[in-house]
Protein backbone atom coordinates (compact mmCIF):
# COMPACT_ATOMS: atom_id res chain seq x y z
CA UNK A 1 0.00 0.00 0.00
CA UNK A 2 2.73 2.29 0.75
CA UNK A 3 3.57 1.85 -3.09
CA UNK A 4 0.15 3.26 -3.65
CA UNK A 5 0.46 6.43 -1.52
CA UNK A 6 3.60 7.16 -3.23
CA UNK A 7 2.57 6.75 -6.93
CA UNK A 8 -1.15 8.65 -5.08
CA UNK A 9 1.56 11.82 -3.86
CA UNK A 10 2.86 11.93 -7.05
CA UNK A 11 -0.09 12.59 -9.33
CA UNK A 12 -1.82 15.10 -7.23
CA UNK A 13 -4.37 17.17 -9.12
CA UNK A 14 -2.41 19.73 -9.20
CA UNK A 15 0.05 18.20 -11.00
CA UNK A 16 -2.40 16.92 -13.55
CA UNK A 17 -3.73 20.70 -14.02
CA UNK A 18 -0.31 22.03 -14.30
CA UNK A 19 0.48 18.95 -17.64
CA UNK A 20 -2.53 19.97 -19.13
CA UNK A 21 -1.72 23.49 -19.38
CA UNK A 22 1.01 22.81 -20.40
CA UNK A 23 -0.56 20.93 -23.16
CA UNK A 24 -2.99 23.67 -24.26
CA UNK A 25 -0.86 26.20 -24.17
CA UNK A 26 3.13 25.06 -24.29
CA UNK A 27 2.89 23.68 -27.59
CA UNK A 28 4.19 26.25 -29.59
CA UNK A 29 7.59 25.64 -29.17
CA UNK A 30 7.86 22.10 -30.62
CA UNK A 31 9.57 22.20 -33.48
CA UNK A 32 6.77 20.18 -35.62
CA UNK A 33 4.54 22.93 -34.60
CA UNK A 34 5.32 24.85 -37.36
CA UNK A 35 4.71 22.41 -39.68
CA UNK A 36 1.29 23.11 -41.88
CA UNK A 37 -1.51 21.71 -39.93
CA UNK A 38 -3.30 20.13 -43.46
CA UNK A 39 0.36 18.00 -43.88
CA UNK A 40 0.35 17.10 -40.47
CA UNK A 41 -3.48 15.75 -40.42
CA UNK A 42 -2.59 14.04 -43.38
CA UNK A 43 0.34 12.27 -42.34
CA UNK A 44 -1.92 11.27 -39.24
CA UNK A 45 -4.51 9.65 -41.73
CA UNK A 46 -1.90 7.51 -42.87
CA UNK A 47 -1.01 6.52 -39.75
CA UNK A 48 -3.92 5.79 -38.03
CA UNK A 49 -5.13 3.73 -41.24
CA UNK A 50 -2.04 2.13 -42.79
CA UNK A 51 -0.66 0.11 -39.41
CA UNK A 52 -3.97 -2.09 -39.25
CA UNK A 53 -2.92 -3.58 -42.72
CA UNK A 54 0.67 -4.95 -41.84
CA UNK A 55 1.49 -7.96 -40.18
CA UNK A 56 5.40 -7.54 -40.56
CA UNK A 57 7.07 -7.42 -37.35
CA UNK A 58 9.37 -5.30 -39.61
CA UNK A 59 7.53 -2.35 -40.93
CA UNK A 60 5.68 -1.94 -37.56
CA UNK A 61 8.93 -1.79 -35.75
CA UNK A 62 10.07 0.95 -38.18
CA UNK A 63 6.61 3.03 -37.75
CA UNK A 64 6.92 2.57 -33.98
CA UNK A 65 10.52 3.94 -34.06
CA UNK A 66 8.97 7.07 -36.72
CA UNK A 67 6.25 7.91 -34.15
CA UNK A 68 7.89 7.73 -31.08
CA UNK A 69 10.68 10.10 -32.87
CA UNK A 70 8.12 12.47 -33.93
CA UNK A 71 6.17 11.99 -30.40
CA UNK A 72 9.59 13.03 -28.79
CA UNK A 73 10.47 16.01 -31.03
CA UNK A 74 6.32 17.28 -30.43
CA UNK A 75 7.51 17.77 -26.23
CA UNK A 76 4.41 15.83 -25.28
CA UNK A 77 4.26 15.92 -21.41
CA UNK A 78 5.03 13.25 -19.67
CA UNK A 79 1.24 12.83 -18.26
CA UNK A 80 -0.45 11.98 -21.71
CA UNK A 81 3.02 8.83 -21.91
CA UNK A 82 1.91 7.45 -18.49
CA UNK A 83 -1.79 7.29 -19.47
CA UNK A 84 -0.86 5.82 -23.04
CA UNK A 85 0.98 3.28 -21.53
CA UNK A 86 -1.73 2.28 -19.27
CA UNK A 87 -4.24 2.04 -21.60
CA UNK A 88 -2.05 -0.21 -23.64
CA UNK A 89 -1.12 -2.38 -20.60
CA UNK A 90 -4.99 -2.47 -19.75
CA UNK A 91 -6.24 -3.54 -23.35
CA UNK A 92 -3.67 -6.10 -24.39
CA UNK A 93 -2.39 -7.74 -21.10
CA UNK A 94 -5.79 -8.72 -20.24
CA UNK A 95 -7.26 -10.66 -23.37
CA UNK A 96 -3.67 -12.49 -23.17
CA UNK A 97 -4.35 -13.48 -19.52
CA UNK A 98 -7.64 -14.82 -20.79
CA UNK A 99 -6.42 -16.56 -23.44
CA UNK A 100 -4.09 -18.42 -21.21
CA UNK A 101 -7.04 -19.41 -18.88
CA UNK A 102 -8.80 -20.62 -21.97
CA UNK A 103 -6.05 -23.33 -23.22
CA UNK A 104 -4.01 -20.72 -25.53
CA UNK A 105 -0.18 -20.63 -24.41
CA UNK A 106 2.70 -18.40 -24.39
CA UNK A 107 2.37 -18.45 -28.41
CA UNK A 108 -0.38 -16.11 -28.33
CA UNK A 109 1.34 -13.66 -27.01
CA UNK A 110 3.31 -12.31 -30.04
CA UNK A 111 0.20 -11.90 -32.21
CA UNK A 112 -0.59 -9.71 -29.13
CA UNK A 113 2.73 -8.02 -29.10
CA UNK A 114 2.01 -7.32 -32.85
CA UNK A 115 -1.43 -5.75 -31.76
CA UNK A 116 0.41 -3.63 -29.28
CA UNK A 117 2.52 -2.42 -32.22
CA UNK A 118 -0.19 -1.57 -33.53
CA UNK A 119 -2.07 0.21 -31.40
CA UNK A 120 0.79 2.23 -30.05
CA UNK A 121 1.88 3.51 -33.69
CA UNK A 122 -1.79 5.02 -33.84
CA UNK A 123 -1.70 6.12 -30.30
CA UNK A 124 1.74 7.95 -30.92
CA UNK A 125 0.92 9.35 -34.10
CA UNK A 126 -2.28 10.93 -32.58
CA UNK A 127 -0.44 12.12 -29.63
CA UNK A 128 2.15 13.58 -32.05
CA UNK A 129 -0.68 15.45 -34.12
CA UNK A 130 -2.78 16.80 -31.26
CA UNK A 131 -1.16 17.30 -28.38
CA UNK A 132 2.13 18.43 -30.29
CA UNK A 133 0.20 21.07 -32.01
CA UNK A 134 -1.26 24.21 -31.23
CA UNK A 135 -5.06 24.04 -30.27
CA UNK A 136 -5.94 26.81 -33.27
CA UNK A 137 -3.73 25.40 -35.86
CA UNK A 138 -5.35 21.75 -35.37
CA UNK A 139 -8.49 23.55 -35.73
CA UNK A 140 -7.65 25.85 -38.52
CA UNK A 141 -6.19 22.44 -40.37
CA UNK A 142 -10.08 20.67 -39.86
CA UNK A 143 -11.90 23.90 -40.82
CA UNK A 144 -9.86 23.68 -43.95
CA UNK A 145 -9.86 20.07 -44.74
CA UNK A 146 -13.83 20.71 -44.44
CA UNK A 147 -15.13 19.28 -41.55
CA UNK A 148 -18.05 21.42 -39.62
CA UNK A 149 -17.19 24.55 -37.90
CA UNK A 150 -18.58 23.61 -34.85
CA UNK A 151 -16.49 20.74 -34.74
CA UNK A 152 -13.03 22.20 -35.21
CA UNK A 153 -14.34 25.55 -33.00
CA UNK A 154 -15.65 22.56 -30.16
CA UNK A 155 -11.75 21.17 -30.40
CA UNK A 156 -10.12 24.18 -29.60
CA UNK A 157 -12.22 25.48 -27.26
CA UNK A 158 -11.93 22.50 -25.92
CA UNK A 159 -8.50 22.63 -25.15
CA UNK A 160 -8.92 26.27 -23.88
CA UNK A 161 -10.97 25.66 -21.54
CA UNK A 162 -9.73 22.82 -19.87
CA UNK A 163 -7.73 24.16 -17.43
CA UNK A 164 -10.27 26.92 -16.37
CA UNK A 165 -12.74 23.98 -16.12
CA UNK A 166 -10.16 21.67 -13.93
CA UNK A 167 -9.13 24.77 -11.63
CA UNK A 168 -13.49 24.90 -11.45
CA UNK A 169 -13.58 21.52 -10.57
CA UNK A 170 -11.14 21.14 -7.98
CA UNK A 171 -12.22 24.10 -5.91
CA UNK A 172 -15.85 22.34 -6.27
CA UNK A 173 -14.42 19.19 -5.00
CA UNK A 174 -11.95 20.63 -2.02
CA UNK A 175 -14.75 22.81 -0.71
CA UNK A 176 -16.84 19.38 -0.40
CA UNK A 177 -13.77 17.93 1.11
CA UNK A 178 -13.72 20.62 3.71
CA UNK A 179 -17.16 20.63 4.52
CA UNK A 180 -17.66 16.62 4.20
CA UNK A 181 -15.89 13.95 6.72
CA UNK A 182 -13.31 11.38 5.04
CA UNK A 183 -14.15 7.92 6.22
CA UNK A 184 -11.98 7.15 9.85
CA UNK A 185 -10.83 3.94 8.39
CA UNK A 186 -9.63 3.72 4.83
CA UNK A 187 -11.69 -0.10 5.07
CA UNK A 188 -10.39 -3.39 3.37
CA UNK A 189 -7.79 -2.68 0.41
CA UNK A 190 -9.20 0.96 0.98
CA UNK A 191 -13.37 0.34 -0.47
CA UNK A 192 -13.91 2.90 2.08
CA UNK A 193 -11.67 5.85 0.80
CA UNK A 194 -12.45 4.61 -2.91
CA UNK A 195 -16.47 4.79 -2.33
CA UNK A 196 -16.17 8.26 -0.62
CA UNK A 197 -13.75 9.73 -3.36
CA UNK A 198 -16.12 8.30 -6.25
CA UNK A 199 -18.68 9.88 -4.45
CA UNK A 200 -17.25 13.21 -4.15
CA UNK A 201 -16.02 13.19 -7.77
CA UNK A 202 -20.09 12.52 -8.77
CA UNK A 203 -21.09 15.39 -6.69
CA UNK A 204 -18.98 17.82 -8.02
CA UNK A 205 -20.40 17.62 -11.16
CA UNK A 206 -23.81 18.96 -9.71
CA UNK A 207 -22.91 22.88 -9.30
CA UNK A 208 -20.83 22.15 -11.78
CA UNK A 209 -23.36 21.78 -14.30
CA UNK A 210 -25.00 25.18 -13.07
CA UNK A 211 -21.65 27.08 -13.80
CA UNK A 212 -20.95 25.41 -17.23
CA UNK A 213 -24.17 26.01 -18.55
CA UNK A 214 -23.52 30.01 -17.82
CA UNK A 215 -20.37 29.85 -18.81
CA UNK A 216 -21.49 28.08 -22.24
CA UNK A 217 -23.78 31.04 -23.02
CA UNK A 218 -21.04 33.48 -22.51
CA UNK A 219 -18.80 31.40 -24.74
CA UNK A 220 -22.24 31.51 -27.52
CA UNK A 221 -22.57 35.11 -26.67
CA UNK A 222 -19.02 35.88 -27.76
CA UNK A 223 -19.01 33.86 -30.79
CA UNK A 224 -22.20 35.31 -32.18
CA UNK A 225 -21.16 38.65 -31.37
CA UNK A 226 -18.49 37.62 -33.58
CA UNK A 227 -20.37 36.52 -36.32
CA UNK A 228 -19.29 33.01 -35.74
CA UNK A 229 -22.51 31.13 -37.34
CA UNK A 230 -22.86 33.29 -39.97
CA UNK A 231 -19.59 34.07 -41.02
CA UNK A 232 -18.65 30.26 -40.81
CA UNK A 233 -20.86 29.73 -43.51
CA UNK A 234 -19.60 32.42 -45.95
CA UNK A 235 -16.98 30.97 -48.30
CA UNK A 236 -15.47 34.01 -48.65
CA UNK A 237 -14.82 34.83 -44.23
CA UNK A 238 -13.88 30.94 -44.29
CA UNK A 239 -11.14 31.69 -47.03
CA UNK A 240 -9.91 34.83 -44.86
CA UNK A 241 -9.32 32.91 -41.70
CA UNK A 242 -7.36 29.84 -43.63
CA UNK A 243 -5.38 32.24 -45.30
CA UNK A 244 -2.59 32.23 -43.23
CA UNK A 245 -2.01 28.34 -44.13
CA UNK A 246 0.67 27.65 -46.56
CA UNK A 247 2.52 24.49 -47.50
CA UNK A 248 6.03 25.50 -47.04
CA UNK A 249 9.08 23.41 -48.40
CA UNK A 250 9.98 22.47 -44.83
CA UNK A 251 6.10 20.48 -45.35
CA UNK A 252 7.07 19.03 -48.29
CA UNK A 253 10.47 17.59 -46.78
CA UNK A 254 8.59 16.52 -43.47
CA UNK A 255 5.97 14.64 -46.01
CA UNK A 256 8.82 13.09 -48.26
CA UNK A 257 11.08 12.44 -45.98
CA UNK A 258 8.27 9.96 -44.07
CA UNK A 259 7.07 8.49 -47.47
CA UNK A 260 10.94 7.81 -48.44
CA UNK A 261 11.49 5.90 -45.14
CA UNK A 262 7.97 3.99 -44.94
CA UNK A 263 8.89 2.69 -48.60
CA UNK A 264 12.37 2.27 -47.62
CA UNK A 265 10.55 -0.11 -44.26
CA UNK A 266 8.24 -1.92 -46.90
CA UNK A 267 11.13 -2.79 -49.46
CA UNK A 268 13.00 -4.28 -46.53
CA UNK A 269 10.42 -5.88 -44.73
CA UNK B 1 -44.63 27.45 -17.82
CA UNK B 2 -45.08 25.72 -21.47
CA UNK B 3 -47.07 22.50 -20.20
CA UNK B 4 -49.06 21.86 -23.90
CA UNK B 5 -47.40 19.47 -25.76
CA UNK B 6 -46.38 21.98 -28.67
CA UNK B 7 -42.83 20.99 -30.15
CA UNK B 8 -40.25 23.66 -28.55
CA UNK B 9 -38.10 25.23 -31.72
CA UNK B 10 -34.88 26.53 -30.10
CA UNK B 11 -32.85 29.14 -31.91
CA UNK B 12 -29.54 28.04 -33.40
CA UNK B 13 -27.65 30.03 -30.69
CA UNK B 14 -29.39 27.92 -28.11
CA UNK B 15 -28.34 24.55 -29.73
CA UNK B 16 -24.71 26.07 -29.45
CA UNK B 17 -24.62 26.27 -26.03
CA UNK B 18 -26.53 22.92 -25.39
CA UNK B 19 -24.05 21.71 -27.62
CA UNK B 20 -20.85 23.06 -25.58
CA UNK B 21 -22.34 22.93 -22.14
CA UNK B 22 -22.59 18.89 -22.93
CA UNK B 23 -19.31 18.56 -24.62
CA UNK B 24 -17.13 20.32 -21.86
CA UNK B 25 -18.55 18.75 -19.41
CA UNK B 26 -18.70 15.04 -20.41
CA UNK B 27 -15.54 15.82 -22.00
CA UNK B 28 -14.08 16.85 -18.47
CA UNK B 29 -15.87 13.85 -16.32
CA UNK B 30 -14.46 11.75 -19.58
CA UNK B 31 -11.25 12.30 -18.30
CA UNK B 32 -11.70 11.42 -15.02
CA UNK B 33 -13.44 8.19 -15.89
CA UNK B 34 -10.27 7.21 -18.29
CA UNK B 35 -7.83 7.96 -15.22
CA UNK B 36 -9.72 6.08 -12.77
CA UNK B 37 -7.83 2.82 -12.18
CA UNK B 38 -10.24 -0.20 -12.54
CA UNK B 39 -10.72 -2.82 -9.49
CA UNK B 40 -10.56 -6.43 -10.51
CA UNK B 41 -11.04 -9.73 -8.81
CA UNK B 42 -10.54 -12.09 -11.57
CA UNK B 43 -12.55 -11.54 -14.60
CA UNK B 44 -14.90 -9.55 -12.68
CA UNK B 45 -14.01 -5.67 -12.97
CA UNK B 46 -15.49 -2.66 -11.21
CA UNK B 47 -14.42 0.25 -13.36
CA UNK B 48 -16.54 3.37 -13.69
CA UNK B 49 -17.30 3.26 -17.54
CA UNK B 50 -18.65 6.72 -18.02
CA UNK B 51 -20.30 9.08 -15.84
CA UNK B 52 -23.49 8.71 -18.10
CA UNK B 53 -25.72 10.14 -16.09
CA UNK B 54 -24.45 14.24 -17.38
CA UNK B 55 -25.33 13.25 -20.94
CA UNK B 56 -28.14 11.86 -19.73
CA UNK B 57 -29.26 15.13 -17.26
CA UNK B 58 -28.75 17.25 -20.48
CA UNK B 59 -30.58 14.89 -22.60
CA UNK B 60 -33.49 15.14 -20.87
CA UNK B 61 -33.46 18.74 -19.63
CA UNK B 62 -32.73 20.15 -22.93
CA UNK B 63 -32.97 19.14 -26.66
CA UNK B 64 -31.63 15.65 -26.75
CA UNK B 65 -30.49 15.77 -30.46
CA UNK B 66 -27.63 18.13 -29.56
CA UNK B 67 -27.14 17.06 -25.89
CA UNK B 68 -26.34 13.73 -27.57
CA UNK B 69 -23.91 14.70 -30.20
CA UNK B 70 -21.96 17.22 -27.87
CA UNK B 71 -21.03 14.60 -24.91
CA UNK B 72 -20.28 11.73 -28.04
CA UNK B 73 -17.57 14.99 -29.80
CA UNK B 74 -16.98 15.86 -25.96
CA UNK B 75 -15.60 12.11 -25.11
CA UNK B 76 -13.34 12.00 -28.63
CA UNK B 77 -11.84 15.70 -27.98
CA UNK B 78 -11.03 15.01 -24.05
CA UNK B 79 -11.11 11.31 -23.74
CA UNK B 80 -9.45 10.46 -26.47
CA UNK B 81 -7.47 13.40 -28.42
CA UNK B 82 -5.70 14.85 -25.65
CA UNK B 83 -4.82 11.30 -23.86
CA UNK B 84 -3.60 10.15 -26.94
CA UNK B 85 -5.62 7.66 -27.06
CA UNK B 86 -7.96 8.18 -30.72
CA UNK B 87 -7.97 4.89 -32.22
CA UNK B 88 -8.94 6.31 -35.33
CA UNK B 89 -11.91 4.64 -37.97
CA UNK B 90 -12.98 2.66 -34.79
CA UNK B 91 -14.08 5.45 -32.93
CA UNK B 92 -16.57 6.37 -35.58
CA UNK B 93 -19.42 3.72 -33.94
CA UNK B 94 -18.43 4.36 -30.49
CA UNK B 95 -19.48 7.48 -31.33
CA UNK B 96 -22.86 6.55 -33.16
CA UNK B 97 -23.75 4.29 -30.43
CA UNK B 98 -23.40 6.53 -27.68
CA UNK B 99 -25.35 9.74 -29.01
CA UNK B 100 -27.89 7.21 -30.03
CA UNK B 101 -28.68 6.10 -26.86
CA UNK B 102 -28.59 9.19 -25.24
CA UNK B 103 -30.94 10.14 -27.42
CA UNK B 104 -33.29 7.52 -26.99
CA UNK B 105 -33.10 7.83 -23.29
CA UNK B 106 -33.61 11.58 -23.57
CA UNK B 107 -36.60 11.16 -26.02
CA UNK B 108 -37.83 8.62 -23.57
CA UNK B 109 -38.54 11.12 -20.67
CA UNK B 110 -42.05 12.79 -21.21
CA UNK B 111 -42.28 14.43 -17.80
CA UNK B 112 -38.64 15.86 -16.25
CA UNK B 113 -40.41 15.90 -12.97
CA UNK B 114 -41.19 12.05 -12.64
CA UNK B 115 -38.63 10.32 -10.85
CA UNK B 116 -39.59 6.90 -12.19
CA UNK B 117 -39.69 7.82 -15.65
CA UNK B 118 -36.62 9.68 -15.40
CA UNK B 119 -34.92 6.26 -13.73
CA UNK B 120 -36.42 4.25 -16.15
CA UNK B 121 -35.29 6.41 -19.15
CA UNK B 122 -31.57 6.35 -17.65
CA UNK B 123 -30.89 2.75 -17.55
CA UNK B 124 -32.51 2.10 -20.68
CA UNK B 125 -30.02 4.68 -22.34
CA UNK B 126 -26.91 2.51 -20.02
CA UNK B 127 -29.04 -0.50 -21.66
CA UNK B 128 -29.19 0.38 -25.15
CA UNK B 129 -25.60 1.84 -25.38
CA UNK B 130 -23.99 -1.31 -24.16
CA UNK B 131 -25.65 -3.38 -25.64
CA UNK B 132 -25.27 -1.78 -28.99
CA UNK B 133 -21.13 -1.67 -28.17
CA UNK B 134 -21.16 -5.60 -26.63
CA UNK B 135 -22.93 -7.17 -29.76
CA UNK B 136 -20.59 -5.42 -32.14
CA UNK B 137 -17.37 -5.98 -30.34
CA UNK B 138 -18.86 -9.70 -30.26
CA UNK B 139 -19.50 -9.35 -33.65
CA UNK B 140 -16.10 -7.66 -35.20
CA UNK B 141 -14.15 -10.71 -33.81
CA UNK B 142 -16.54 -13.40 -35.34
CA UNK B 143 -16.41 -11.41 -38.74
CA UNK B 144 -12.69 -10.93 -38.70
CA UNK B 145 -11.71 -14.41 -37.94
CA UNK B 146 -12.18 -16.97 -40.66
CA UNK B 147 -11.10 -20.06 -38.44
CA UNK B 148 -12.69 -19.27 -35.27
CA UNK B 149 -12.40 -22.60 -33.81
CA UNK B 150 -8.38 -23.39 -34.28
CA UNK B 151 -7.74 -20.30 -31.79
CA UNK B 152 -8.48 -22.31 -28.40
CA UNK B 153 -9.77 -19.63 -25.89
CA UNK B 154 -10.58 -17.28 -28.13
CA UNK B 155 -14.22 -17.26 -28.91
CA UNK B 156 -14.75 -18.20 -25.26
CA UNK B 157 -12.21 -15.36 -23.97
CA UNK B 158 -14.45 -12.66 -26.40
CA UNK B 159 -17.70 -13.50 -25.09
CA UNK B 160 -16.40 -13.41 -21.36
CA UNK B 161 -15.09 -10.78 -21.69
CA UNK B 162 -17.66 -8.93 -23.35
CA UNK B 163 -20.93 -10.36 -21.12
CA UNK B 164 -18.67 -9.23 -18.15
CA UNK B 165 -17.92 -5.97 -19.25
CA UNK B 166 -21.60 -5.82 -20.33
CA UNK B 167 -22.84 -6.92 -16.68
CA UNK B 168 -20.35 -4.39 -14.84
CA UNK B 169 -21.67 -1.66 -16.97
CA UNK B 170 -24.93 -1.79 -16.49
CA UNK B 171 -25.22 -2.96 -12.83
CA UNK B 172 -21.90 -1.21 -11.25
CA UNK B 173 -21.83 2.25 -13.77
CA UNK B 174 -25.45 2.23 -14.89
CA UNK B 175 -27.14 2.08 -11.40
CA UNK B 176 -24.34 4.02 -9.80
CA UNK B 177 -23.30 6.74 -12.07
CA UNK B 178 -26.34 6.75 -14.26
CA UNK B 179 -29.87 5.77 -12.47
CA UNK B 180 -29.14 7.39 -8.95
CA UNK B 181 -27.63 10.66 -10.20
CA UNK B 182 -29.66 11.23 -13.07
CA UNK B 183 -33.07 10.55 -11.32
CA UNK B 184 -31.78 12.82 -8.31
CA UNK B 185 -30.34 15.43 -10.66
CA UNK B 186 -33.18 16.08 -13.02
CA UNK B 187 -35.94 17.35 -11.34
CA UNK B 188 -33.54 19.52 -9.18
CA UNK B 189 -32.35 20.99 -12.16
CA UNK B 190 -35.53 21.38 -14.10
CA UNK B 191 -36.59 25.16 -14.17
CA UNK B 192 -33.26 26.33 -12.45
CA UNK B 193 -30.67 25.41 -15.48
CA UNK B 194 -32.97 26.32 -18.38
CA UNK B 195 -33.10 29.69 -17.69
CA UNK B 196 -29.13 29.95 -17.29
CA UNK B 197 -29.37 29.33 -21.08
CA UNK B 198 -32.40 31.50 -21.91
CA UNK B 199 -34.41 28.63 -22.87
CA UNK B 200 -38.07 28.11 -21.62
CA UNK B 201 -38.15 25.20 -19.60
CA UNK B 202 -39.36 22.36 -21.49
CA UNK B 203 -42.84 21.27 -19.27
CA UNK B 204 -44.26 18.17 -20.40
CA UNK B 205 -43.59 19.63 -24.51
CA UNK B 206 -41.33 17.64 -26.24
CA UNK B 207 -38.02 19.24 -28.20
CA UNK B 208 -38.49 18.86 -31.90
CA UNK B 209 -36.97 16.13 -33.61
CA UNK B 210 -34.01 18.12 -33.91
CA UNK B 211 -34.26 17.83 -37.76
CA UNK B 212 -34.06 14.05 -37.38
CA UNK B 213 -35.71 12.94 -40.91
CA UNK B 214 -35.76 10.10 -42.66
CA UNK B 215 -32.83 10.95 -44.72
CA UNK B 216 -31.08 11.30 -41.77
CA UNK B 217 -31.63 7.97 -39.80
CA UNK B 218 -30.80 6.20 -43.09
CA UNK B 219 -27.48 8.09 -43.76
CA UNK B 220 -26.87 6.57 -39.82
CA UNK B 221 -27.59 3.33 -40.13
CA UNK B 222 -25.24 3.22 -43.66
CA UNK B 223 -22.63 5.26 -41.24
CA UNK B 224 -23.20 2.69 -38.59
CA UNK B 225 -22.87 0.03 -41.04
CA UNK B 226 -20.06 1.73 -42.34
CA UNK B 227 -18.32 2.05 -39.30
CA UNK B 228 -18.79 -1.68 -38.39
CA UNK B 229 -16.91 -2.71 -41.47
CA UNK B 230 -14.03 -0.17 -40.73
CA UNK B 231 -14.23 -1.64 -37.25
CA UNK B 232 -14.31 -4.97 -38.05
CA UNK B 233 -11.66 -4.45 -40.87
CA UNK B 234 -8.86 -2.64 -38.15
CA UNK B 235 -9.84 -5.73 -35.89
CA UNK B 236 -9.11 -8.59 -37.90
CA UNK B 237 -5.36 -9.35 -36.08
CA UNK B 238 -7.45 -10.47 -33.47
CA UNK B 239 -6.99 -13.38 -35.35
CA UNK B 240 -4.12 -14.71 -33.05
CA UNK B 241 -3.62 -16.63 -36.51
CA UNK B 242 -2.85 -14.64 -39.48
CA UNK B 243 -5.61 -13.82 -41.76
CA UNK B 244 -3.63 -12.03 -44.21
CA UNK B 245 -1.10 -14.61 -44.26
CA UNK B 246 -2.78 -16.63 -47.40
CA UNK B 247 -3.08 -12.95 -49.07
CA UNK B 248 0.47 -12.87 -48.88
CA UNK B 249 1.33 -16.47 -50.15
CA UNK B 250 -0.24 -15.55 -53.35
CA UNK B 251 0.60 -12.17 -54.02
CA UNK B 252 4.50 -12.23 -52.71
CA UNK B 253 5.28 -8.06 -51.26
CA UNK B 254 2.52 -6.63 -53.23
CA UNK B 255 -0.38 -8.05 -50.56
CA UNK B 256 1.80 -4.79 -48.81
CA UNK B 257 1.20 -2.77 -51.58
CA UNK B 258 -2.16 -3.56 -52.40
CA UNK B 259 -3.29 -2.78 -48.80
CA UNK B 260 -1.31 0.50 -48.84
CA UNK B 261 -3.00 1.35 -52.04
CA UNK B 262 -6.43 0.40 -50.22
CA UNK B 263 -5.69 3.03 -47.42
CA UNK B 264 -4.88 5.79 -50.11
CA UNK B 265 -8.05 5.10 -51.29
CA UNK B 266 -10.04 5.37 -48.44
CA UNK B 267 -8.15 8.53 -47.30
CA UNK B 268 -8.65 10.61 -50.49
CA UNK B 269 -12.47 9.24 -50.66
CA UNK B 270 -12.27 10.73 -47.37
CA UNK B 271 -10.93 14.03 -48.16
CA UNK B 272 -13.09 13.78 -51.69
CA UNK B 273 -16.26 13.65 -49.45
CA UNK B 274 -15.46 16.65 -47.58
CA UNK B 275 -14.27 18.65 -49.74
CA UNK B 276 -17.30 17.92 -52.36
CA UNK B 277 -19.94 19.27 -49.23
CA UNK B 278 -17.63 22.25 -48.57
CA UNK B 279 -17.54 23.45 -51.85
CA UNK B 280 -21.54 22.39 -52.00
CA UNK B 281 -22.20 23.29 -49.11
CA UNK B 282 -23.67 27.10 -48.69
CA UNK B 283 -25.96 26.48 -51.73
CA UNK B 284 -27.17 23.64 -50.56
CA UNK B 285 -28.51 24.37 -47.13
CA UNK B 286 -31.34 26.69 -46.87
CA UNK B 287 -31.37 30.41 -46.05
CA UNK B 288 -32.90 29.82 -42.39
CA UNK B 289 -31.11 26.74 -41.50
CA UNK B 290 -28.92 26.32 -38.32
CA UNK B 291 -25.17 26.06 -39.36
CA UNK B 292 -24.53 23.50 -36.44
CA UNK B 293 -24.41 19.91 -36.36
Amino acid sequence: MQLVRNWFSRISLERIQLELMNTAYGSGHASLSRLDPRCLLLWYLFFAIVPWFLSSFVVLAGLFLLTAATTVLSRVTPFVIVVLCLGLIGQVGWLFVLSLFFGGDVGSALPLLKLTLKLSVVSLASITVFSGMDPEKISDGLLALGLPASISFSLSYGYRILPVLFEEFRNVLLSYRLRGQSPERPGFLYWRMAAYYLKLLTMAFFPLMLATAKRSRTTVEALETRGFSYGMRNPASKKLKLSHLRVAARDIAFLSGTAAYVALLFWIG
Amino acid sequence: MASHSRAITLTSSQKMMIFVLSMSLYGLSNMFTELIPEFRIGPVELSVEYFAFIPLTLCMLFSPLHAAVGAALGEVIFGELMLGQFGGLGELEKFLTFSFAMYVAGRMVRDPLNRVQVGVAAIAGVIIHQACSSLIDIGKVWVGVDDFDTIPGLAESVVVVEGFSFLNDVLFSGILFALLPTAYLVPRLYGKIEPLLGIRPRGKAAYEAGGVSAKIVATGILLAVVSFGAAALSKTDWNFAEWDSGFEDRFGTGAIWISIAAAALVALVVLAFFRMRKNRGPQAEAPGESPYV
